[in-house]
């Protein structure tokens, strides 16, 4: 034993320890948090959604930001979350903390949410005022994305990447049932058929699916014509369009940003989307899903369990991860029902209202559109990017898939192409969306969950006073 | 010392009110009190971390529950109108119906098996066998709860679950373990009783290794078979570790949110959310923070009721000797 610990401890000694100890904690709890401003240096606070490894990682985004501004520092924080609902509250919990971020990173799941509570600063004056900068930002980026960011007239955040749900195909089952990839204009009955024959592959589920608000049974319902919510678009935004997508036939019709009205969850078109997700579970050709992110479902994907399964660009990425070939598995748009319409959601930053480094905080958010920063932000195609011109064969080389052009022309070739609907109450609907759907598929009872669904959106639009 | 010196010295010494022995009270004070101040030191981290993390919560919570909070905007009072709202919440209730449901059940059959494991360990096996089965059962114990839901909800998937694979092996109908109501609450009430069983198991092997072999070989030599012997004399003289059992367990049991939480999410539909689940998705997802803090306060009140009650019971069945 040493002589150190073979002494006996005074009751001094430990007092005064006891004294050091308490005096350094209090230090510690005193000490400033979140912005270091010692000697005029400055902390732009990120609030990444990802492990603080996957943060760490894309900090890098930082840099050349970081080099061309000394003295600054840029803190990528990483808030693990099953999914953007799970993001969001924890967030807001760091803002009820009063620890809120700089700048944070926000799907179309919570932008409106943010707008309307006011914790998002509008970049319309920073655009204005940076125009020619940001115009070969806007042509590379398709409008739909762009408005899917706006609320009330103002736009909130730059696009960096999107994901819209796409079919995709185990190309192995699909060639042990003789069949192959389908062809762009497929429809729902097709989709029936290769599911049917995909059945007849032992131990194989044909299509699976998971229970959550983008790329889910409501890839369906917008196929179907349907939706959650009526549709409408807000005022505004026309110095955006004017300014940036003048002359861009895909920017016709486009205003300052969706306007999630009444809910129509008991829709006759929003009902028999659902039924027919049930009608797949009961007749074997689809699973009854389970509630969550998705990375069970590429695992099992990637094991050739599944033959067809509703995925965006980050699939890509998930599946060569998973150990999948390039070759192992390709993408077709969603089928056509009533409609070919799809579903997308977009990814960006946004400035917190309550940040005192705006000004700093937009340069770095402009430094986020660069294609160099982007690239980063999409490594690995764990998601897309936003920049038509950064959708290239190369990219896509190395994880596949073949129709990897899918991706962006979802945007481009089908018109009707529309954000999830993610009203200010996002996060209430899609926990009643999971509740609900669930309970369809244990019940069979699509119209009885969905009249239960809309009692419980109008609660909670009621609730927001939206 | 001479006799004489001892008279001289008593009249002093023993007296209470001399100066010597006025001296010594306010140094044996002094020590007194600086030995409570050490003392106070010494459980002052652990005092200030329960203040903090535990009392100040609880404390906040019921203030919580008069007000509206979404976190951002500030806090506006409503009286009793989260109360009020939530007495006609079905949700609510049937939140606590589900609760209630896989409390009964879990705890139960946590008794139940847990004491037939520690009767057939005490009675069948060696002692360092028992040594293995009591480390064996009390492993899950050590295991988070998440972690344990996770591994088994992937044995319990309806298509790709190890144990609906065995079933159809062995010729059976595959169940819909997580799918239908039915199923999911079993599914739960199995996973809980699995990990939670070893902590009961550990109380019985205890509780029926201390009987008083005095009392058990006057019943051997009266002629006592050995299942009048377990329910007229073990089962009565273990009855406080029952008591002990059912009270922990149901205070545990009501809480529960890991297990449908990951296995489930709280469906189908609503089948398995608790009430804890339910005060998640209130305060955290919902941002109600006022609202899921009057359920938490109810399910506070509910729990007190049941505990005291348990306790009333008690009277009627626990016998401490």
């Amino acid at each position: 034993m040493s002589s150190l610990l073979s002494q006996a401890v005074s009751r001094r000694s430990v007092l005064i320890g006891g004294a050091a100890l308490l005096g350094t904690a209090g230090l510690s709890a005193c000490s400033p948090g979140n912005a270091g401003s010692a000697g005029g240096s400055k902390t732009l606070n990120v609030a990444y959604f990802g492990t603080q490894q996957q943060a760490d990682k894309t900090a890098k985004v930082a840099d050349a930001f970081i080099k061309a501004n000394p003295g600054v520092t840029v803190k990528f924080n990483g808030i693990n979350g099953t999914d953007w609902n799970d993001f969001f509250t924890k967030v807001l919990t760091q803002i009820a903390a009063g620890n809120p971020p700089d700048i944070v990173s926000v799907a179309t799941e919570g932008v409106q949410l943010f707008a309307q509570k006011k914790l998002a600063h509008p970049l319309d004056d920073f655009i204005k005022r940076d125009k020619d900068q940001l115009a070969p930002y806007f042509k590379d980026v398709h409008p739909a994305l762009v408005e899917a960011m706006m609320y009330q007239g103002n736009l909130y955040e730059l696009p960096t990447d999107f994901n819209a749900g796409n079919m995709y195909f185990n190309t192995s089952l699909l060639k042990k049932s003789g069949l192959e990839v389908p062809q762009a204009d497929w429809t729902m009955d097709d989709f029936k058929s290769v599911a049917a024959a995909i059945k007849k592959n032992p131990d194989t589920v044909p299509f699976d699916w998971v229970v959550r608000l983008w790329g889910s049974w409501t890839s369906s319902m917008y196929a179907n014509g349907g939706n959650l919510v009526t549709e409408g678009k807000y005022d505004g935004g026309d110095w955006l369009w004017s300014q940036f997508y003048s002359g861009d036939p895909a920017a016709q019709g486009r205003k300052g940003g969706w306007k999630w009205g009444a809910p129509t969850a008991n829709s006759d078109a929003v009902v028999e989307s659902l039924d027919l997700m049930v009608e797949l579970a009961n007749s074997g050709l689809s699973a009854k899903p389970d509630v969550g992110g998705g990375s069970t479902l590429q695992g099992l994907f990637s094991n050739n369990k599944i033959g067809m399964a509703i995925g965006g660009g980050f699939w890509a990425g998930g599946l060569h991860n998973a150990g999948m070939g390039p070759d192992a598995f390709d993408v077709q748009y969603f089928p056509k029902w009533k409609v070919q319409r799809h579903l997308f959601g977009t990814g960006g930053y946004g400035i917190f209202e309550s940040s005192k480094n705006k000004d700093l905080a937009w340069e770095f958010l402009k430094s986020l559109v660069e294609p160099s920063a982007i690239d980063i932000l999409t490594a690995g195609n764990s998601t897309t990017p936003s920049r038509r011109s950064m959708m290239t064969a190369d990219r896509y080389a190395p994880t596949g898939p073949k129709n990897w052009k899918v991706f962006y022309h979802t945007l481009d070739k089908l018109p009707n192409t529309a954000p999830i609907p993610a009203p200010p109450y996002y996060n209430a609907m899609a926990n009643a969306l999971n509740q609900r759907t669930t309970e369809a598929m244990s019940s069979g009872r699509a119209k009885s969950a969905l009249d239960g669904l809309q009692k419980d959106l109008e609660t909670a639009a009621a609730s927001i006073g939206s | 010392m001479s006799v004489s010196a001892l008279r001289t010295e008593s009249p002093g010494a023993a007296s209470p009110r001399g100066p010597q022995a006025s001296s010594r009270r306010r140094n044996a004070n002094r020590a007194h009190r600086r030995e409570a101040a050490f003392g106070w030191l010494m459980i002052s981290l652990s005092a200030l971390t329960i203040l903090v993390f535990t009392a100040a919560p609880i404390v906040f919570t019921f203030v919580l529950s008069f007000f509206s909070w979404d976190i951002i905007s500030p806090p506006e009072f409503v009286g009793l109108q989260n109360f009020v709202h939530l007495s006609s919440d079905t949700a609510v209730i049937h939140s606590f119906g589900v609760t209630a449901l896989l409390a009964v059940l879990i705890v139960v059959l946590q008794i139940v098996i847990g004491l037939a494991m520690a009767i057939l360990v005490q009675q069948r096996v060696s002692t360092w066998a028992r040594s293995i089965f009591r480390t064996a059962f009390f492993l899950p114990l050590l295991v988070s709860a998440a972690s344990i839901s996770i591994v088994f909800s992937y044995l319990f998937d309806d298509h790709f679950g190890v144990i609906n694979y065995y079933l159809q092996v062995l010729g059976l109908p595959q169940m819909q373990w997580l799918s239908s109501p039915g199923g999911a609450t079993a599914t739960i009430v199995i996973v809980a009783v699995w990990q939670q069983l070893g902590f009961v198991f550990i109380l019985f092997v205890a509780a029926l290794g201390s009987l008083p072999k005095d009392v058990l070989e006057a019943v051997s030599i009266d002629g006592s078979g050995p299942i009048r012997t377990f329910f007229s004399i073990k089962l009565p003289l273990i009855s406080p570790t029952i008591f002990f059992a059912s009270v922990i367990g149901l205070i545990n049991a009501m809480q529960i949110f890991d297990q449908p939480y990951v296995m489930t999410k709280g469906g189908p539909g609503d089948a398995t959310t608790t009430t804890v689940m339910l005060i998640y998705r209130t305060a955290f997802q919902n941002i109600q923070f006022g609202y899921g803090s009057a359920i938490s306060v109810v399910l506070f009140v509910v729990l007190l009721a049941i505990t005291g009650l348990q306790f009333y019971i008690s009277r009627k069945w626990v016998f401490y000797s």
